[in-house]
């Protein structure tokens, strides 16, 4: 039932109505069973007549008079109160049949899983918003107003700034060779051999990585024509789980502002894999845990840990 | 092809070569592995023929030719100490048309038979080897598809047989100690696969001369 008590209901004035309208309707009533009845039987017709004439009219003041106190307290009842905080759908809890139709309750349980939702919502995106994932220098929210008229450089480098910054890295280690190509336009792909352990194929857009594909070194990096391919996964399952770690390194190591140190970075951490196959896992000791060798390699120390035993 | 180790399994106390390889594949099938079809290796002897010894009357050398299911399209011809080579299987026609120069050693052809169990990135082979009608011992053979450097993965492949041969697990390979950084071949496993069968050639005849 709907909140009475904050209404601005005259309680008084609403049970003596519902009184006047009893009263109303029993004179209203009477008046019709007088015009039933008819004439009583008296001496003369004009007594019958007149008998019968005062009867009616003394019903219909009665029922005059019943209409006017009912008037009379309706205006004392009083309209419930504007400020109901449920406004319709409150109207939808003084639906009696709640086994078959339990609207209302429905509608405050939605109600609050939403307001919930909205609430975690925000707590999750403030927190998430201290991870940033973008890549790109842009500030996140920033209006088209208040962008600074330069572009950020990052993203448009001369291919030759790349060339060169990838024969310096390529320099760096002697274990490992990066051959450099250009087949499908300016972005760069560049298939690094490390040792005899494995191959990578690394494709660049500008001097950001975009994606890596890991394949043993047995295992044929090119198509049936002769073109990089980069997009068949490898046939043995470490190497696929170790696509999945260079994956997740490329995704961590990020510095928008300084790209070049970013792919020293990532280079320096793949070339931890020489060690593959002789490294134990530095937490369980054994080589193998569930057929793979430790195929983690951490991120600021570089040692080895099989995927289920990195902390 | 990569890294692969040929050992020998003995045959367990009481029991029939074919009890122990079941033993061994159902340990296989516990820990996860699955079978993948079955496998052949074989080997026969050639010795060359008298007329092309020199005077001095030098020993015959032992020629062997060996196949691999795992190669279908491929023969290979290995001397003792010698080289290998990897041939295609025309090879077998070409050693009928020189019967002058090497003769084929009676009742020497020994094979070994088996089924291929597929564990993660591990391919484990467990034949019987059989010369004529007799079993004469297990082979097993585990071979690590994505390690081409044999020195590199030895630890990993040990650790590999020790959780399903326990005991009987053997030493390094003597090819793994040959050749340090180079790339593995299937040459190589034929070597492994000669060695095993010449151990098993000569231990048969201990345990028959003990029955009679």
């Amino acid at each position: 039932m709907a909140d009475v008590l904050s209404v601005g209901v005259n309680l008084e004035a609403f049970s003596q109505a519902i009184n006047a309208i009893q009263a109303l309707r029993s004179s209203v009533s009477r008046v019709f069973d007088c015009l039933k009845d008819g004439m009583r039987n008296k001496e003369t017709l004009e007594g019958r007549e007149k008998a019968f004439i005062a009867h009616f009219q003394d019903n219909l003041h009665s029922v005059n008079r019943d209409l006017n106190e009912l008037e009379r307290l309706s205006n004392l009842v009083g309209k419930p109160s504007e400020n109901h905080p449920l406004h319709n759908s409150g109207l939808l809890s003084l639906d009696p049949v709640q086994d078959k139709t339990p609207l209302y309750s429905q509608l405050l349980q939605a109600y609050k899983w939403s307001n919930k939702l909205q609430y975690h919502a925000g707590l999750a995106s403030g927190l998430l918003n201290q991870q940033s994932l973008k890549r790109s220098a842009n500030q996140m929210g920033v209006s088209a107003k208040r962008r600074p008229k330069a572009q950020p450089t990052t993203l448009v480098l001369p291919p030759q700034y790349v060339d060169d910054v990838i024969s310096r890295i390529d320099r760096m280690f002697p274990e490992m060779s990066i051959h450099l190509s250009r087949p499908n336009g300016t972005s760069a792909m560049l298939l690094v051999t490390l040792g005899k352990v494995l191959k990578v194929i690394v494709v660049m857009r500008s001097l950001f990585i975009d994606r890596t594909i890991v394949k043993g070194y047995n295992e044929s990096v090119y198509t049936e024509d002769g073109k990089l391919d980069i997009w068949s996964k490898s046939n043995y399952q470490v190497f696929q789980k170790v696509t999945d770690h260079a994956t997740t390194a490329l995704l961590h190591y990020q510095l928008p502002q300084m790209p070049d140190v970013v792919v020293r970075s990532f280079m320096t951490w793949l070339r931890s894999y020489i060690k593959l196959f002789q490294a134990p896992c530095q937490r369980c000791g054994k080589f193998l845990q569930d057929g793979l060798p430790p195929t983690w390699r951490d991120f600021r120390t570089l040692e080895a840990f099989h995927d289920t035993c990195r902390q | 092809m990569g890294v692969t180790c040929v050992s020998q399994m003995p045959v367990a106390e009481g029991k029939s070569v074919q009890q122990t390889v079941e033993l061994l594949t159902r340990k296989l099938e516990m820990l996860g592995a699955e079978k993948q079809g079955t496998f052949c290796v074989d080997c026969e002897t050639y010795h060359t023929a008298a007329s092309t010894l020199g005077s001095q009357g030098q020993a015959g050398k032992l020629m062997y030719v060996m196949h691999n299911s795992e190669y279908p399209l491929s023969c290979f011809a290995l001397f003792e100490n010698g080289p290998c080579l990897s041939a295609d299987t025309n090879f077998d026609v070409l050693m009928v048309k020189l019967k002058g120069f090497f003769q084929s050693a009676k009742a020497s052809k020994i094979e070994t038979r088996g089924t291929r169990y597929q564990y993660c990135d591990f391919l484990v082979k467990v034949g019987t080897v059989t010369m004529g009608p007799s079993a004469r011992g297990i082979s097993v053979e585990v071979e690590y598809g994505p390690c081409v450097v044999a020195s590199d993965c030895w630890s990993l492949l040990l650790e590999f047989l020790q959780s399903f041969l326990g005991s009987h697990t053997p030493g390094a390979p003597t090819v793994f100690g040959n050749r340090h950084d180079a790339v593995y071949g299937p040459a190589d496993t034929m070597v492994q696969y000669m060695e095993l069968f010449n151990k098993i050639r000569k231990q048969q005849q201990v345990p028959v001369a003990g029955i009679r």
